[in-house]
């Protein structure tokens, strides 16, 4: 209790200084706890716009089908593996689909496109479509009803009610078929791509017009909990990869943003490298600078009769004590800062990262930024004390006493 | 009777080839238990060398030093640092307490390195501030008590640990005259009830005066080594 009292006390010997290097180390952490929370945002925010706004968090298709989108890979027979999925604790929601590429032709203009036929209800769990409609209306099941995004709307020079023709080929025979639709709804998704190339019919409509009988193409899936959807070795995808079927997590078939989140997550690797090796080098100074002015104090401590040990104890504690006030006021100022942007985001506009269009950044406050990072600083403070806590250990007392005894 | 200290033809030289001075040459002393003994000369004859390394501060570069029959070059530096903390009280001449603590604190910070339990700290505490006179003052830090107290609670720190011998390096030097008389007679008070063995380094006639034993050193030679 006296050696604690005694290194809290010293402290506050130079209360400058002390307050100084807390907010040096305070201040790291702030920082590191921002960069986590922009980190963390901007993965929340790709990995939210990929999965939330069409594609799922996992997908289970025909095996090969994703490597060149090849129509004639269908699962023929989805509704044993339909019951399958939906007695799956750990998914909790899903919805099949039959993709097709065609031409969207207008009475004034012809678009290429990739025709998702969809599950009205089921897509509601599972995608965006119904939110990303701007004008008009959802699917209900009408057979004329299509789905096309503003881009296309625009290219091909028409409006709610008016006539759409989809041109495709017949998966078994090649067969060109065509059926006619009415625009019933103009959709914004923000990511140009999907906006500019996509069209939404319902799932009979499009089995019918595909030659698919009741096959599918995909089956989109949504986690309990999205951390599964990461997870490889989860009993999902042991369960629905064999021979004929596959299922793919984002992480396989978003595999550019998932490299981009690796990248990122390096990013806040170097960027808290850095961050604590500068306040390392300023706590190092900092207790040096310390230390050097107390070397007298040392040399008649050692004189007295404390061990090398107990001067190595002495500057630690109050290398700890300086980490923990750092650690309380650096998560404190980080939650709140964190807090406020996650809130009120940082206005960056809106800006696309691997044709991920990210409306605003919002960083993320999770616990973790409060007990691992933390943990972290606490430990470096205490390896950067070991150099000068040694240093003051080996301080001999009669040189340091060279005034006096 | 073992001497609590011994020298034997002790050598201590600073620097090297033309620069080596000689701050002690060829020293051979021995103490008593019990003593009351003033180490005396003019500056640079060599008072706080000796000092240093009958306190095991430093080390001898020829001869041999004894501190209660163990020599102190077979101790490592741990064991150095408990000799000194059980067997050795230091009081300096700029006082030099630990400014954070309170007296108190101060005096129990030595009994904390032995290990001693707490309640058994604070009652030789309140034992220690008595014996010095500064009942009532403990919870002052050294900031706000005089240099005559500070010195007396440099005294009670030194005694706390109750060890052999205590080494004065010039204790009144920073004192007043009153304050210094007062505070050598603290000292040979207890010296004469407790038994506790003094060795101080000094110009102060007023200690020579006290002192029942006078060590003369001159350019790092013992001159004389008379007993009152």
């Amino acid at each position: 209790m006296l050696l604690l009292k005694l290194a809290w006390r010293n402290l506050f010997r130079n209360v400058r200084r002390t307050v100084l290097t807390v907010m040096l180390v305070g201040f790291s952490l702030v920082a590191l706890i921002l960069t986590d929370g922009i980190m963390i945002g901007i993965q929340e925010s790709m990995v939210g716009t990929i999965t939330e706004t069409l594609a799922g968090e996992a997908q289970i298709h025909r095996r090969g089908f994703l490597d060149d989108m090849d129509d004639e890979l269908y699962i023929t027979d989805p509704d044993p593996i339909i019951e399958r999925v939906a007695a799956n604790e750990a998914i909790a929601a899903y919805a099949p689909r039959v993709l097709s590429a065609g031409m969207i032709t207008s009475p004034y203009n012809i678009a290429g496109g990739l025709i998702y036929g969809v599950n009205a209800d089921r897509e509601v769990s599972i995608s965006k479509i119904k939110r990303a409609i701007v004008e008009g209306d959802y699917l209900s099941g009408s057979t004329r009803q299509i789905l096309l995004g503003k881009p296309m709307v625009e290219l091909l020079e028409v409006s709610l009610g008016d006539r759409i023709v989809v041109t495709v080929s017949e998966v078994e025979t090649g067969e060109i078929s065509q059926e006619l639709f009415r625009l019933s709804g103009i959709i914004e998704f923000g990511v140009p791509a999907m906006d500019e190339g996509l069209a939404f019919i319902n799932l009979d409509v499009a089995q019918r017009l595909v030659g698919l009988d009741e096959g599918i193409h995909e089956i989109a899936v949504r986690f309990k909990n999205p951390e599964d959807a990461k997870n490889r070795d989860h009993a999902f995808y042991r369960e629905f990869n064999n021979d004929e079927i596959e299922a793919l997590s984002w992480l396989d078939f978003s595999p550019a943003v998932s490299a981009l989140i690796e990248m990122a997550n390096y990013g806040t690797l170097i960027i808290g490298i850095v961050l604590f090796l500068l306040a390392t080098l300023g706590l190092i100074n900092s207790l040096f600078m310390s230390i050097y002015e107390r070397i007298y104090e040392f040399g008649v401590a050692k004189a007295i009769g404390t061990t090398p040990r107990g001067i190595v104890g002495l500057v630690m504690l109050e290398a700890f004590l300086i980490a923990i006030v750092s650690c309380v006021m650096g998560s404190v100022l980080g939650y709140h800062v964190n807090s406020w942007y996650e809130a009120n985001g940082i206005p960056l506009g809106s800006f696309e990262v691997e044709g991920v269009v990210l409306q605003g950044l919002y960083t993320k406050v999770v616990i973790e930024q409060f007990i691992t990072l933390p943990f972290y600083v606490v430990l470096l403070v205490l390896v950067a004390a070991i150099y000068p806590a040694i240093f003051a250990a080996r301080i001999v007392p009669a040189t340091a006493l060279q005034r006096s005894l | 009777m073992e001497p609590v200290i011994e020298t034997r033809n002790v050598c201590r030289y600073f620097g090297e080839d033309e620069t080596r001075v000689a701050a002690l040459d060829h020293v051979s002393v021995q103490i008593e238990r019990g003593e009351f003994t003033a180490v005396i000369g003019p500056s640079g004859s060599g008072k706080t060398t000796l000092l240093h390394l009958i306190g095991g501060l430093d080390n001898p570069s020829s001869g041999e030093v004894f501190l209660s029959g163990t020599n102190i070059a077979e101790m490592s530096g741990t064991e150095l640092s408990d000799f000194r903390r059980d067997h050795i009280g230091f009081i300096f001449q700029a006082y030099n307490l630990i400014p954070v603590l309170s007296a108190e604190e101060n005096i129990e910070y030595i009994m904390l390195l032995q290990g001693v339990p707490a309640n058994k700290r604070h009652e030789r505490v309140r034992e220690m501030l008595n014996l010095v006179g500064l009942e009532g003052l403990g919870d002052r830090r050294p900031a706000h008590l005089s240099g005559g107290q500070q010195q007396r609670v440099a005294v009670a720190r030194a005694m706390a640990s109750n060890p052999d011998i205590i080494l004065a390096d010039e204790p009144t030097a920073n004192l007043d005259s009153a304050t210094g008389v007062a505070l050598l007679d603290i000292m040979r008070q207890l010296n004469e009830e407790l038994e506790m063995t003094f060795v101080f380094s000094t110009h102060a006639q007023k200690i020579m005066d006290r002192a029942r034993r006078l060590v003369y050193l001159e350019d790092g030679k013992v001159e004389r080594d008379e007993s009152k």
